[in-house]
């Protein structure tokens, strides 16, 4: 379980993130949802190590993992999918999917993981000898998404899944997320989009302006006034 | 101002001493201290105040020389031959300034680099025999006139250092160092800035050049084109304390003696010696001696 | 008449002959710039630090050879293979002492203070060099040193061709290295990204450790090949960074086999110059090519990245 305690970010020379608390139960998915520049990402890599906070704690399963590096946060068995896919483009699908079990650990169960990330991802298994950089939005998701389900993760960090995504393929992705959810994977997810996640997920956070203003039951949430006038209205992003 | 006192005090040392001595090594160890002060001094306006690592400093002074000893050798009046030789350093400055700044990072110092190299093989190519004065003027060979001819320089170049740094045109210098882009926004032009500090840095390198050729009696053209001397002036600034007015005065200095105090045994000991130090500055230490010195009243200060 | 055409056609065959040995010639070294262009390409295209010693630890390689060869009688293509390994574990220490200092800034910093470092280093190196092995020429002469291929009218220095294909040999062994191999792919992972490679588990800090050995193992077995096809002193230090530095510029990184083209391309267009401009602007051909594609085109002919 993850448990983050007054967790105090800066971000080149500026506070993002002002003491910010939260947890993930095994097993759940949370949603994160937030505005533009409110410090979700910040927050996402911290917890996955690449940046280091100022102040703070967070606990992985008790252990105190605030300032464990990224790739020790991998071997802890949480994996970050990064906002913009960060693929390695120049590289095959095959090549992507095999770096994501780089870690000892997974470097076992390698050939199972990547028949497993084959069947749920069919069209990479067709794709997998094609450079990274020459694959759809879509299939480039898949395929970041199967990169860090090959380090054999126990908790999954999502940032903005369904950017830049056409809905029908973003539906798609939501499906894969709760089939992973279905099966045991926790999940925490920044998303934009957040009719998409907030019907999907158990729990949400709202973060505004580096903080905490609001928690709950996400099915609730989606009824609460200020989300739906700041993220559900007419205006707000990702509406249908 | 306890520097510019102690400055003039070490300049006006520097200048009676000879009327205490008449040892010529002292005076020559004089000479090439006031030089490596200028080549050091020179580099700094580009390298430490414009942030530009130039490596191709060699090339003015070597054009400096060139032309200070073409014409005097001919019998032109000496300033006329200095000026000359600044001049065309200075020219040949801004001709490549402008496409060299074009240049990023460590681009522009592999791209000077280059060109300093091609000057050095194509003079070595065309000049290939040595350069010496003419016998009349060996026999009448003086050292003075050159020890305060370096003197002078010396003191001209970390006078102007001095005035340009805190002027309007030095804080535009500055401000280019520090964000160029940010400078940009404000109206503070990089490209000009970089221009004016190259051809200050350029000229002092070609007066300096030429006071080598006033000064050495015989020599390669060739080597005054070398890298030795743009890497000298490197480390003599980064190890007295880069971007400040009276780091690579202290860099010189130290250069120098050490030199002259290792020569006798190990020729290139002292580079051994000052590479290490150079590489420790840039890693723990970036302000050099200058900054260690600081630091070390500050403790002496504390411990009190 | 008569005499005029044949004493036309003779020139013209004689002016064949020349520069058709003359391309010969540049392809063999050109073979050589590209190996050493390709260790700095690694480094800098992992690490982004120009280690602009990267001559020196060519030149130290050379005298490693030079001596294993002299003292012990060790046949210098064999003592590579012993060279190799001893230029890995000399990167492996100057990483670790000099250059993970420098990596810990971002990226516009890395490369301006890997540059100073790196000059740093090449003082140090060049100077010890002096001081430990005089400023004299070395070359390895061996019972096979003089051997020639004979075409027609063309020799063809057979120790010259061994070390091409040596150093082709070798960026073969690299690249199935980087394609095949976990580390290997570690490697270019790091290389694009590396945030993105720590994302996977990938230790970043010990990928730039191998990727900087393996740049300085190549050095030295270029070194190598250098002193046993042509002469070595402290002095070729600074002339093989240039040539490193003129190849990278020229082909652009991201491809060892495009460094070894670059490679080529350089000691060809010096062999041109050698015969239309004569043998003492031979560097400068190659600078003012270096100089033009800075200008133009930065990322060089066959670069991927800028």
């Amino acid at each position: 379980m993850l448990e983050v305690e007054n967790l105090r970010v800066a971000y080149r020379e500026l506070l993002a993130l002002h003491g910010i608390s939260l947890e993930v139960h095994p097993g759940e998915m949370v949603a994160l949802v937030g505005p533009n520049g409110a410090g979700k990402t910040t927050l996402l890599k911290t917890v996955a190590g690449l940046l280091a906070p100022r102040a703070g704690v967070i606990r992985w399963h008790d252990e105190t993992i605030s300032r464990t590096s990224a790739q020790r946060i991998v071997e802890h068995g949480i994996a970050l999918v990064p906002e913009g896919r960060r693929l390695f483009s120049d590289m095959t699908v095959r090549e992507n999917l095999e770096l994501g079990a780089f870690t000892r650990r997974a470097q076992k169960e390698k050939k199972l993981q990547l028949e497993k990330i084959y069947s749920l991802f069919p069209r990479l298994f067709e794709r997998q000898r094609q450079r990274a950089g020459s694959l759809s939005g879509g299939e480039q998701q898949m395929l970041a998404l199967g990169r860090a389900l090959m380090g054999l993760p126990r908790l999954l960090l999502l940032d903005e899944p369904s950017l830049g995504l056409a809905p029908r393929v973003v539906d798609s992705i939501m499906s894969i997320l709760s089939e992973l959810h279905h099966d045991g994977m926790s999940l925490l997810i920044v998303e934009q989009n957040v009719h998409a996640v907030l019907a999907l997920a158990q729990r949400a956070y709202i973060l505004e302006g580096g903080r905490i203003v609001s928690t709950g039951e996400a099915k609730r949430l989606l009824d609460d006034d200020h989300v739906r006038a700041a993220y559900l209205g007419p205006l707000a992003r990702g509406a249908e | 101002m306890k520097l510019v006192v102690t400055g003039i005090l070490l300049a006006g040392g520097f200048a009676v001493l000879p009327l205490f001595t008449e040892r010529n090594d002292l005076l020559n160890l004089g000479v090439q201290i006031f030089l490596a002060i200028v080549l050091a001094q020179s580099w700094n306006i580009v390298g430490g105040y414009a942030g530009q690592i130039n490596l191709g400093h060699a090339a003015f002074f070597g054009l400096g020389a060139l032309t200070t000893r073409m014409l005097w050798v001919g019998d032109v009046p000496l300033v006329l031959s200095l000026l000359a030789g600044a001049l065309v350093a200075t020219a040949f400055g801004c001709l490549i300034g402008v496409p060299a700044f074009r240049l990023r990072g460590a681009y522009f110092a592999i791209g000077t680099l280059g060109l300093a190299e091609i000057l050095r093989i194509t003079i070595g190519n065309l000049l290939p025999e040595i350069s010496t004065i003419r016998v009349a003027e060996l026999a009448s060979y003086d050292i003075l006139p050159r020890y305060y001819l370096t003197l002078t320089l010396a003191v001209l170049c970390v006078a102007a250092v001095a005035l340009l740094v805190p002027s309007r045109v030095g804080l535009g210098i500055r401000a280019v160092r520090e964000d160029e882009a940010a400078a940009e926004a404000s109206g503070v032009s990089a490209l000009r800035h970089k221009l004016l500090a190259l051809a200050v840095s350029t000229a002092f390198a070609g007066l300096a050049g030429g006071a080598f050729a006033y000064y050495h009696v015989s020599y390669y053209p060739q080597h005054t084109f070398s890298p030795i001397w743009t890497f000298d002036a490197v480390l003599m600034s980064f190890v007295g304390g880069v971007g400040t007015v009276h780091g690579p005065v202290l860099g010189a200095l130290f250069y120098v003696i050490l030199k002259e105090v290792l020569a006798l045994q190990w020729v290139e000991f002292h580079l051994i010696i000052f590479g290490v130090l150079f590489m420790l500055v840039v890693l723990f230490l970036p302000g050099g001696l200058v900054e260690a010195w600081k630091r070390a009243r500050q403790a002496i200060a504390r411990s009190r | 008449m008569g005499k005029l055409f044949t004493t036309y056609y003779l020139l013209l065959a004689t002016f064949k002959m020349i520069l058709t040995q003359q391309l010969i010639l540049g392809l063999l070294v050109g073979g050589l710039y590209g190996l050493a262009a390709a260790g700095l390409s690694l480094t800098f295209g992992v690490l982004r630090v120009l280690n602009v010693a990267h001559g020196e630890l060519l030149m130290v390689g050379g005298y490693a050879t030079f001596w294993l060869f002299t003292l012990w009688e060790i046949d210098p293509f064999l003592s590579l293979l012993g060279v190799g390994p001893a230029m890995f574990v000399l990167g492996l220490l100057l990483y670790a002492v000099l250059f993970r200092f420098v990596v810990r800034a971002d990226e516009e910093a890395r490369i301006k203070n890997s540059l100073l470092i790196g000059f740093g280093l090449t003082l140090v190196l060049h100077a010890l060099a002096i001081q430990l092995w005089t400023a004299d020429e070395r070359a390895v002469t061996t019972a096979y040193s003089g051997a020639v291929l004979r075409l027609g009218p063309i020799a063809i220095p057979l120790l010259r061709l061994s070390s091409l294909l040596f150093a082709f040999a070798i960026l073969a062994a690299l690249h199935l290295f980087l394609a095949r191999t976990r580390w290997g792919r570690a490697i270019r992972a790091t290389a694009e990204d590396w945030e993105a490679a720590a994302l996977m588990g990938i230790p970043v800090g010990r990928t730039y450790l191998l990727a900087f050995a393996l740049g300085t193992a190549l050095a030295g077995i270029a070194g190598g090949l250098v002193s046993i096809s042509y002469s070595i002193s402290p002095s070729i230090g600074m002339e093989w960074t240039l040539k490193a530095l003129i190849v990278i510029v020229l082909a652009g990184l991201g491809s060892l086999f495009g460094s070894f083209a670059g490679g080529i391309l350089l000691g060809l267009a010096e062999s041109m110059s050698v015969v239309f401009l004569g043998g003492p602007y031979r560097e400068v051909v190659g600078l003012m090519l270096f100089l033009l594609v800075l200008l133009v085109r930065p990322q060089g002919l066959f670069g991927t990245r800028p």
